[in-house]
Order: structure tokens, then C-alpha cells, then sequence
């Protein structure tokens, strides 16, 4: 055989009502980053699971090493080396790193007669895994649920290690990461494919793949559309293999009339990450909220929407003083809010696209506390129309729908409730690109045809510069710039969140 | 591809309904209805089955709040304490304070709705569990009502006072009147009205539930509340039952109440069941006991078969649900 370690071929799969994967195609060689990328709904999860035993394919051929495979379970896939880590992690947060790094296989002697686990020789196995990922500065008896997102995510490769895996699946790794926790797990990355590690790469973000991987598979629509050397596509290309289209303008935004003040906040005060705050929002407007994660952004919407109540300050909607000290409350004052966190902030998944949208006008669906089903559906059917959400119809399970889709039934649900204000957390955070695309497009229609005032946080510059009027940067819970659409660029933005110490240190770099 | 929604066929809804929860349980009893009836003939009789409503009807009736409060994720451990107490400050302020008997009943399902209400507040406003807010208000209550009562019973109520438990209305016994009136009601409420959609939606993701807008803490608040005002209307038809007042009244029952609740469907996690289902419940916990001691079956092997009957018929219905949850 050649260098190739995973081949996958005609792979079938089907759910109920859909074929998630039509002779599907892959392969893996050995010591390589391999990208898989697509839109939300491709196929990709489909393929990563069935890679790692999770799912069964109906039919197609799996070789792992020339050799052919079949994986029942999980496990099965994981004693073949084959190791995956998930977007939600898979640790257990009470346990130290140690515990978690060998969790089922831990190192066991025998004293007194019993077989127990061998405490000093897990800490110094841990100790030793992550000194092979060049990791130093974690303490392998901390609990797991101290460490932040990057260093969780750190130990769960050290753990894919201690199994000796040969292929490590990583699907959005990236997803929850800051910037300098992205950095170290490209090198860690880097550092696994020279000791001849494949790597099953899945990203939404196209600039990581070219930054890392060696080749990329785009998937679509349950069918492998190809797979190239990274060094010798584009961008542009792999998009249009992912969207089947050319996507002519990523972020459309239409000019808009700017009216009166939707939302004032004077003064608004929730330390540590909500201090002294104020600004306006404008009907018909875009304002965008930049700002490093941390900053006190999405805790400034949060106060605005009753969340995190204000200790002081003011709120004034139309030029009225209002008081909003739960989210019921600024629902009633027709402020609406997108969350950052759509699984669980956003939607109620286990519920219908029916359900979900009618959720924050209940009371106008309903005839003396009595919800009226017929008018929750053509709610639903409008939303599902207006938005093009692409589901069985009302009645499907939200956690059925792919992130973009189920972005949208968040975003359908505040546009029933006919809001003045509508602050959208990350609208487009890991979403595909179409997807993203027609929620810029939505966002730019409700505002300049609507009169819409729009508040947007974002954490992706591009969006920020592209979709907002106006773009009002924090940093440490306080607002520290404002800048309009024309004097705007990536620089003067990026230059305001960052802090004191921070530009020193990037200016005295060379 | 967005496929247009197919309108379902009579017999394909018929399928659905059969292989629901409810329509599982629902066989599930028939079976042992019919099982039972063999055994003796003292059973499956006019008379016994209506003597057999009366004896449910408390637990019925608490069913209903506890459905609710399941649904929500929660629980509620203090229930039996709660009609407990009912029943002693219903006693006590009659025979004690000399109360009319007519407020005398006032007075104790009112002081049951503040128990509940006190629950209510503290897992809201305080943020205590609801299992250990319950748990400790059980022992609470029931102190209380020991303290209260200081051992005497209460008797000699006149005449009127035991329509409610002991009479009978066309024919049927007064209170399963009004368990079938709240069943249909609260049934009703729960699927249909803007609070049972808040309690599904409370218990599927609270997080969520909250973002949307929905006064979470104010539906919270209200349910344990009306836990705690039919535990009460409970602790008033078992004294009207029993003809006396004693202050271990409803010890226990609070397991029997969630036995039922889970047995008719209602997940412990929350976010699904039924007032239908938790009925099913109810009545099939209470035939199994009653049709096996008929058939001379001992107590203590009558909870065997009926832990058994539970285990089983959860089984029955994982089964049922995965084979069926593939999509």
C-alpha cells in the first residue's frame, strides 16, 4: 500500500427523510492535516462518526492500513487508534487532568492484595504526555473544570495520546478559542503531524485551513465534491465547491435611512465587565459591538436585555426611561435578543420550529391564555418561508436542524415579536457560509427596509466593518472608541481593543 | 429538501396513539385489569372499582401539581406533610379556636397553600433546590403538625362535613367528581394554555426559557403554590374520608404521587408527560393493589409485583421509544 492510512469509499448513510451521505469518498494519509470541510448539513459530522463508530454506514467499503474495517461502537474505532474531540468536550470537570488524561485505561498496582490505581505513576504519565505536546504549564492535579477552554481542549489531545491514536478527528477545535490558545493549537497541531499523527481537520474557518492543512475535502450535500491540495486552490474556490455557487457579495449591506433613537443607555454600570456605558442605537442603524472575548460585550447586551440587571444607569427606549431588570421586561419594551450561545440560550432544541418561533409572543397567539395552534403554525410556515429555513416544516424537532437553520429559527422567533431593538450576540458564529450570507442579507433588509436599529456583537472584524454604520469598541467593561462606517478599518479597531500593555508588546515585537 | 408536511392517515394516527406512552400504560392496565378480574370475582365490580376511585382520589389530585412540577424538572417531597398539616389545622382550628367548621376547612387548605407558597419562594428566590427545599419542608411540615396537634386527634365532625368523602353524587363517589373535574381542567391547561407551554419549555431548557422572555421564576412560584393548595384539598377529603384528624395523615403518599407521575410517562428530567398519562398511573397503581389483596395476595408481596410492574412497564416503553426514536 502507499501512504494512505484511512480510505473510505462509497459510503451510504440515511436518516429518516434524508440521505445524509451519498458514495461519499475519503481518504487520509498518513502524517497528514487533512481538512474536511462543507456546509452545515454536508455531511461532515456524518462522516467524522462514522470514522469514529459512533454511526454505521448502510453500505461502502472502510480501510483502515489496507485492511478493511467495520466499527459497532465507539470503542471499537478507538482501539484502532482512531481518536476524536468534540466541540463539546467530552471531560469530566470535577476529576484532575490526570484522571481525565487516563480516564478508563488508568495505570493500576496491586497493594495489599487489591488492585488499585497507581496515583504517582498516572500524575507522572500525565506529567510526561503533555511534555511531549510541549505543554509545561499545567498542573496535572488540577481539576479539570478550573482550566479555561483552551487548556481543557489541551488535555483532551494529551488524552487522544495516551490511547496512542493514529488519527485524530478534531471538529471545530477552534470554535471557543482565543486568539493566542488558537496559535498554540496550530503548533500543537504542526507538532503531532511530524510524529506522523493524521489529522481529521473540521473548520468553518477557511483561513485555518490554509494556515494548517495539507489537503482539503469539501463536502456537499452528502456528496464528496473533491478534494485538492491546499497549496493549489483558493479560497474562492473551495467555496464555490462548498456552496455550489458563487457567493457574489459575502456581505451585503444596503444604505439605510438612520432615524430617531431606538435605545439610549446612560451611565450604564454592572461591574467587572459592564462599567459606566453609554451610546445609542438609531432606527435603521447597524451598530457594531468589537471588542476581545472577555471584554464585557456580550455582559452589555446582557444588561440591556434584563439578564444581568443594571446596578445603575439608564435605559431610555423611544425617549422614554425604562426600567428592565428581567428579560421579560425589555421583551415588553420591544427589545429582542440573539444570544451568542444559540443550544442553549437561543433555542429550546428538543422543541418544534413551531414552539420555538411562537416562544416570545405566546401572548399573541393566544385567545385568553389559550394558545391558538393553527395561528402558531402559519407563524411557523411564515418564518420557515421568509427566512428559507430549510426543515421538514413546523413540526420538526429544532435540534434536527443544521446551526445556520437553527440560527434562524432564533432570529425568526424576535422578528415575530415585532422588535424595536434587535441585539444580535455573534449572529453568524459557526455557521456556513451561505447561511451566513443570507443572515447578513436579512439583517441589512430589516434594517434599511424595516427601520430596524440593529446591535451587533462580533468577534470577526470583516463582518464588524462590513455590516455596521457605526462601531463602538470595549475593552476591560468599558466603551473605549467609537468609530463611523468611513474612518472604520481593520487597523483603528483592532488597535482599540487591545490593550496598553498589549500594543506595547506588539509594537516592540519586529 | 423541504418535503410538504403529509396530513396523517386514521390509521397511522391510531398507530401513534397506541404506541404513546399513554397507550402502552393504557394496555399495560387493561392486561392487568383482565388478569386480575380471573383471580377473583370480588374485582371487577361495579361497586368495588367506584370504591377504588375514592381511595385514589387524594392521590389524584396531588398528581396533577406534581405532574406539573416534574415537567418543570423539579419535585416535590413535602406533599404528604403538606396535607398532613391541612388536616391538623383544619382539626385544631375547629375544635381549638372554635372556628365554623366552614372556615375551619378554609383556614387549613389555605394554610397548605402558603406551604406550598413558601416552597415556592425559596426555590425562586433563594435558589435551593427543589429536592432539598422539599426534603427539608417535608420533615418541617410534618413537625409542625405534630407540634400543632400535640398528639390528639380531632373527631366528632358533624354530619354535612363527610359528603365530600364518604357520600356519593349519581351515584359515584362525591370526590371522584372532583378528581375527574380537575383532571379535565388541569389537562387541559397543560396542553393547551400559554403555562403549560412555559412548563415544557421551563423543563427542556430553563436557560432558554428565560432568554425567551417567559417570567420563569413567576410560573415556578405559581406551581409549587398550587402543589401546595391541592395537597391541602386533599388533606380536607381524607379527614372527611376517615372521620378523624391525626397528624401522621399523608405520610408517604408522596411517593406513591411521584411512582404514578413517573409510571404514566413524565420524564424525571423534565420537559415531557401528561395529566392523561399520570391518570393511567394512578389508577393502575391502585387496581394492582386492591385486585391483589382481593386475589389474597400479601402486602408485602403486593409492592413487590407493583415495583416489578413499574420497572417493567418503563422497560416496555424505552423499548417502544428508541425502536420508534430513530428519527
Amino acid at each position: 500500500m502507499t501512504d494512505v492510512l484511512l480510505q473510505m469509499q462509497g459510503i451510504n448513510k440515511n436518516f429518516p427523510g434524508v440521505q445524509a451521505l451519498k458514495e461519499a469518498h475519503f481518504e487520509v494519509r498518513r502524517g497528514e492535516v487533512h481538512a474536511l470541510i462543507g456546509e452545515n448539513g454536508a455531511g461532515k459530522s456524518t462522516m467524522i462518526k462514522i470514522v469514529s463508530g459512533v454511526y454505521q454506514p448502510d453500505s461502502g467499503d472502510i480501510q483502515l492500513d489496507g485492511r478493511a474495517v467495520h466499527f459497532g461502537n465507539p470503542r471499537e474505532a478507538h482501539l484502532a487508534g482512531i481518536a476524536t474531540i468534540y466541540q463539546e468536550l467530552g471531560l469530566y470537570p470535577e476529576l484532575s487532568v490526570a484522571e481525565n488524561i487516563f480516564m478508563g485505561h488508568a495505570p493500576m498496582k496491586k497493594r495489599l492484595g487489591l488492585w488499585t490505581i497507581d496515583w504517582e505513576q498516572m500524575e507522572s504519565g500525565a506529567e510526561d504526555l503533555l511534555a511531549e505536546l510541549n505543554i509545561h504549564d499545567l498542573d496535572v492535579g488540577a481539576k479539570v473544570g478550573t482550566l479555561n477552554v483552551g487548556n481543557r481542549q489541551r488535555v483532551e489531545i494529551a488524552k487522544a495520546l495516551s490511547l496512542d491514536a493514529q488519527i485524530l478527528i478534531m471538529d471545530e477545535p477552534t470554535a471557543a478559542l482565543t486568539e493566542s490558545d488558537v496559535e498554540q493549537l496550530f503548533s500543537i497541531v504542526r507538532l503531532l503531524r511530524e510524529r506522523g499523527v493524521s489529522i481529521i481537520y473540521i473548520s468553518h474557518r477557511l483561513n485555518e485551513v490554509f494556515e494548517l492543512a495539507d489537503r482539503v475535502t469539501v463536502l456537499r450535500d452528502g456528496e464528496t465534491i473533491g478534494t485538492q491540495q491546499v497549496s493549489m486552490t483558493s479560497e474562492a474556490e473551495l467555496i464555490s465547491m462548498m456552496v455550489g455557487r458563487k457567493i457574489e457579495n459575502l456581505f451585503p449591506k444596503q444604505v439605510a435611512q438612520i432615524g430617531d433613537v431606538v435605545l439610549e443607555v446612560r451611565n450604564l454600570q454592572r461591574p467587572p465587565l459592564t462599567r459606566d456605558i453609554s451610546f445609542s442605537v438609531r432606527a435603521g442603524e447597524i451598530v457594531g459591538l468589537a471588542g476581545l472575548v472577555g471584554s464585557g460585550r456580550s455582559e452589555t447586551a446582557q444588561v440591556i436585555f434584563g439578564v444581568l440587571p443594571a446596578e445603575s444607569g439608564e435605559i431610555v427606549i423611544n425617549g422614554a426611561p425604562v426600567k428592565i431588570n428581567k428579560p421579560s421586561e425589555a421583551v415588553a419594551q420591544g427589545i429582542g435578543y440573539v444570544p451568542e450561545d444559540r443550544g442553549h440560550q437561543g433555542l429550546i432544541r428538543e422543541m418544534t420550529i413551531r414552539e420555538n418561533t411562537s416562544m416570545a409572543v405566546l401572548e399573541t397567539v393566544s385567545r385568553h391564555t389559550f394558545i391558538n395552534r393553527a395561528q402558531e403554525r402559519s407563524l411557523a410556515n411564515r418564518s420557515i418561508q421568509q427566512l428559507s429555513i430549510r426543515a421538514t416544516g413546523p413540526e420538526q424537532i429544532t435540534n434536527k436542524l443544521s446551526g445556520g437553520n437553527q440560527q434562524k429559527v432564533v432570529v425568526s422567533k424576535w422578528l415575530a415579536s415585532e422588535p424595536s431593538l434587535l441585539i444580535m450576540d455573534e449572529p453568524t458564529r459557526g455557521i456556513d457560509v451561505g447561511a451566513k450570507a443570507e443572515i447578513h442579507r436579512l439583517m441589512s433588509r430589516l434594517a434599511a427596509e424595516e427601520g430596524l436599529a440593529i446591535l451587533m456583537i462580533s468577534s470577526e472584524l470583516p463582518e464588524i466593518l462590513a455590516m455596521s454604520d457605526r462601531i463602538l469598541v470595549m475593552r476591560e467593561g468599558r466603551l473605549v472608541g467609537e468609530f463611523s462606517r468611513d474612518e472604520a478599518t481593520q487597523e483603528t479597531i483592532a488597535h482599540a481593543m487591545m490593550s496598553e500593555a498589549a500594543r506595547q508588546a506588539a509594537s516592540a515585537a519586529p | 429538501m423541504p418535503s410538504a408536511p403529509r396530513n396523517p392517515t386514521v390509521v397511522e394516527k391510531l398507530r401513534r396513539h397506541l404506541i404513546s406512552q399513554e397507550g402502552v400504560l393504557f394496555m399495560i392496565m387493561l392486561v392487568s385489569v383482565l388478569f386480575l378480574a380471573t383471580r377473583t370475582d370480588k374485582f371487577l365490580t361495579v361497586d368495588n372499582l367506584l370504591q377504588q376511585g375514592r381511595f385514589m382520589t387524594e392521590v389524584g389530585l396531588i398528581a396533577i401539581p406534581m405532574t406539573y412540577i416534574i415537567i418543570t424538572g423539579g419535585i416535590d417531597l413535602s406533599v404528604g406533610s403538606i396535607l398532613g398539616l391541612t388536616a391538623i389545622v383544619l382539626g385544631w382550628s375547629w375544635q381549638e379556636l372554635g372556628f365554623p367548621l366552614e372556615l375551619a376547612i378554609v383556614t387549613g387548605i389555605a394554610s397548605g397553600t402558603l406551604a406550598g407558597f413558601v416552597n415556592g419562594l425559596f426555590i425562586v428566590r433563594v435558589g435551593v433546590p427543589p429536592l432539598i427545599m422539599t426534603l427539608a419542608t417535608l420533615a418541617l411540615f410534618r413537625g409542625l403538625a405534630e407540634g400543632i396537634s400535640k398528639a390528639r386527634s380531632a373527631r366528632g365532625y358533624p354530619e354535612w362535613f363527610f359528603e365530600l368523602g364518604q357520600g356519593e353524587f349519581l351515584g359515584i363517589p362525591t370526590q371522584l367528581w372532583l378528581l375527574i373535574v380537575a383532571v379535565l381542567v388541569f389537562g387541559i391547561v397543560l396542553a393547551r394554555t400559554q403555562l403549560g407551554r412555559a412548563l415544557y419549555a421551563i423543563g427542556n431548557n430553563e436557560t432558554g426559557a428565560r432568554f425567551s422572555g417567559l417570567t420563569v421564576n413567576r410560573y415556578l412560584l405559581l406551581i409549587y403554590t398550587f402543589s401546595g393548595f391541592m395537597s391541602g384539598v386533599a388533606g380536607y377529603i381524607f379527614v372527611s374520608r376517615v372521620s378523624t384528624t391525626r397528624s401522621d395523615m399523608g405520610t408517604g403518599i408522596e411517593l406513591d404521587v411521584i411512582a404514578a407521575v413517573v409510571l404514566g410517562g413524565t420524564s424525571i428530567f423534565g420537559g415531557t408527560g401528561s395529566v392523561a398519562g399520570t391518570m393511567i398511573g394512578v389508577v393502575l397503581i391502585q387496581l394492582l393493589k386492591n385486585g391483589l389483596a382481593l386475589s389474597g395476595v400479601t402486602s408485602d408481596a403486593t409492592i413487590v409485583v407493583i415495583g416489578s410492574v413499574l420497572i417493567f412497564a418503563i422497560l416496555v416503553n424505552n423499548f417502544i421509544q428508541t425502536r420508534r426514536g430513530g428519527d
